[in-house]
């Protein structure tokens, strides 16, 4: 059995709300193993999406702890955490995120210019990832020119162009029909195998869960099971 | 973020949008223009001043006098213009050369014409150095002997001394001196060619090397070497003591190798007001045209800083469109800035980069209204030599191009500041979620 990469601790985030305080995460202590894909499977406001943020460092947790790569996610500064996230984290959006003056390739460079990586270096890079999601004849489009899946391809590039140990996904195919839906996934798949990446995808379509060894069910801010999947496909094709 | 980055993306992002960045940059252009037209045009005033009193004579020439006899009676000790004073100026820091004066009243002839004329004494060799300006010829020089430069009004000075006194202006005006040809001589002796002229007085023959220009303080004096001039005092006083009249005023000046006058030429401008303090400090009174300019510009300094509050007036209302500017664009790209965020962008880099946007506004404003300002400083000065003003009444030197630029820019910062700093302190995850 290899480490577990994330580690998280009695985490509890507590919103207020008037006089109300709602617990979005309430308690939550998981393992994720370094590699694996694991789904956060849960109804809109089950509180899934704020598991993720806690993890990736968005928001600060009210109680608990977060130990990614032995660093406590919950006692870093700003800095810090912009640091952390240009080494370990990569990030897909619902909305893709893209920057709408920047092309393509200068999209997915930008993790790279805020790492300081040559000029040189960091195009190289981009290019490849570009090709990698099948974009490299879109390199030097804007976003306003690309369609809904190929921005998504763009995000998911620029997600993985620093080759970072996690990879985020929140609600990525939320904005995308079932064929891109399936595209994006074999596409996040392949990528993540060959790098061995962890991933962990916040979602609520029970299809992508598919893909996953673990899914986690969240419902009012807790675990509610957590499902082994024996049956872990690697590509859509698989699936017929 | 390397800085190339950083640039290139602030630059972009400014170029998105072109009309509000121009409108932007418009305002800080007039700021800096008015600005710099406004100081420009105090420095030219300032530089007008000096030009003026440059024509007059050095501006590091301190004239020394012996304080008046009546000031002794202050228990001071009496100072004296005698070699050894004199030498202990010359021994001065940054004095450059030193010459003593004296001063008196001769007749100049040139045939049947006569010139009464100051005459002045200094060693001849220190006449350029001491900013003598002549219009025609040359200043003396070492070794020039009954040699003499003519006071800039004695061409139109010579008169007839046969013709009684209400004629000799009129007849002046019709006679040719031609300096450099004619025989000219020399004489102490003022009622020369007329009938009260004592014929054993012998004039000395002199030759004219050039004449003063009219824009010198000293330019109604003619110039001679100090040894002609006390050769002709020392016949004078002969001639007096076999007359047997002993005339009083020329007791001063019978007292050999004392002056009451004296010339001091510094090498650096900067050090004329201390050189003069210490020669002060001797027991003389000093004079030099350095004092008459510092109360020039210290009148024209107050102007300048008016001007200078007005120009101001207009680029602080254009560091407040900078700020408005950038804050606008803040929330225009709130979820860009939470996306910088989340995909590793530090604190330090979206300050950076809204700093640099707020930056260059200033400096692409500070440039382009430096080059209106040269344009509109041509104007006025061309406007101002059609109305007869010789000199630029606007100068903008290079250091003030240079300040000017680097101004607006920091006026850019300064207004980009806190606007950089309210884009760091948005939540990532709030700026996402921004729709």
């Amino acid at each position: 059995m290899s480490e577990d990469i994330i580690k998280l601790k009695n985490l509890k985030k507590i919103y207020r709300m008037g006089d109300e305080k709602i617990a979005a995460v309430n308690n939550i202590s998981l393992n994720f193993e370094k590699g694996s894909v694991t789904c956060l499977l849960g109804k809109s406001g089950s509180g899934k999406s704020t598991l993720l943020n806690l993890i990736s460092g968005l928001e600060k947790p009210t109680k608990g702890e977060i130990i990614i790569h032995g660093l406590h996610v919950e006692r870093m500064n700003e800095t810090q955490l912009a640091k952390f996230r240009q080494k370990y984290i990569g990030f897909v959006f619902q909305s893709y995120n893209l920057l709408g003056n920047l092309t393509a390739l200068e999209n997915v460079t930008l993790p790279l210019i805020f790492k300081r990586v040559g000029v040189k270096e960091r195009k190289e890079r981009a290019m490849e990832m570009l090709k990698a999601v099948g974009l490299e004849e879109r390199a030097s489009h804007k976003p306003s020119q690309l369609s809904g899946g190929q921005q998504q391809r763009v995000s998911i590039a620029r997600a993985f162009v620093n080759n970072p140990e996690i990879v985020f996904a929140d609600e990525p195919t939320g904005n995308l029909d079932t064929k891109t839906t399936y595209q994006m996934m074999d596409l996040m798949m392949g990528l993540c195998g060959k790098n061995k990446q962890t991933l962990i995808i916040v979602t609520h379509d029970m299809e992508i869960s598919a893909y996953a060894q673990r899914i986690i069910h969240i419902s009012d801010g807790k675990v509610e099971k957590i499902d082994v999947n024996d049956n872990i496909i690697k590509h859509s094709q698989e699936l017929t | 973020m390397s800085s190339f980055d950083l640039i290139n993306m602030a630059v972009r992002n400014l170029w998105k949008r072109k009309m509000r960045t121009f409108l932007t940059v418009l305002g800080v252009i007039i700021g800096t223009a008015s600005i710099v037209v406004m100081i420009s045009v105090g420095i030219g005033m300032n530089e007008g001043y000096k030009t003026q009193i440059e024509e007059m004579g050095s501006l590091t020439v301190i004239n020394v006098n012996v304080p008046y006899s009546a000031d002794t009676s202050k228990n001071k000790e009496k100072v004296e213009l005698n070699a050894k004073t004199l030498e202990q100026i010359s021994q001065i820091t940054g004095v450059e050369a030193v010459t003593p004066v004296k001063q008196d009243y001769f007749t100049i002839i040139d045939g049947r014409y006569v010139y009464d004329t100051s005459v002045m004494g200094i060693l001849p060799e220190t006449m350029e150095q001491m900013g003598f300006k002549v219009q025609s010829g040359r200043t003396l020089q070492e070794g020039d002997s009954m040699a003499i430069v003519l006071s800039a009004y004695a061409l139109e000075g010579f008169y007839n001394p046969k013709l009684s006194w209400q004629y000799r202006w009129n007849s002046s005006q019709s006679i040719e001196i031609n300096p450099y040809e004619d025989k000219f001589q020399i004489t102490y002796d003022n009622s020369y060619g007329t009938k009260d002229m004592d014929k054993s007085i012998k004039p000395k023959k002199v030759e004219v090397v050039g004449v003063m220009n009219e824009t010198d303080q000293n330019s109604y004096v003619t110039i001679m070497s100090l040894k002609d001039l006390e050769k002709i005092v020392a016949e004078r006083e002969k001639y007096q003591k076999k007359q047997d009249n002993p005339n009083n005023n020329s007791s001063q000046n019978s007292k050999k190798g004392v002056y009451d006058r004296a010339m001091v030429k510094v090498t650096d401008m900067n050090d004329v007001e201390d050189i003069q303090k210490i020669i002060k400090d001797m027991g003389f009174e000093t004079y030099s045209l350095v004092d008459y300019l510092n109360s020039a510009q210290e009148t024209s300094k107050m102007l300048q800083m008016v001007l200078g509050a007005i120009g101001a007036i207009s680029l602080f209302v254009a560091a407040i469109g900078i700020a408005n500017t950038m804050v606008m664009s803040i929330y225009e790209r709130t979820r860009e800035i939470g996306v910088m965020k989340v995909i590793g962008a530090t604190v330090s880099d979206i300050r950076r980069l809204f700093l640099t946007e707020a930056a260059f506004i200033g400096f692409m404003g500070g440039l382009v209204g430096m080059g209106l300002s040269f344009g509109v400083s041509k104007i006025v000065n061309v406007v101002s030599a059609n109305m007869g003003r010789g000199d630029s009444i606007s100068m903008i030197p290079i250091w003030l191009a240079i300040v000017g630029v680097g101004f607006a820019t920091l006026v850019g910062v300064l207004a980009g500041f806190f606007p950089a700093v309210r884009a760091t302190k948005l939540s990532a995850l709030a700026a996402i979620k921004t729709e």
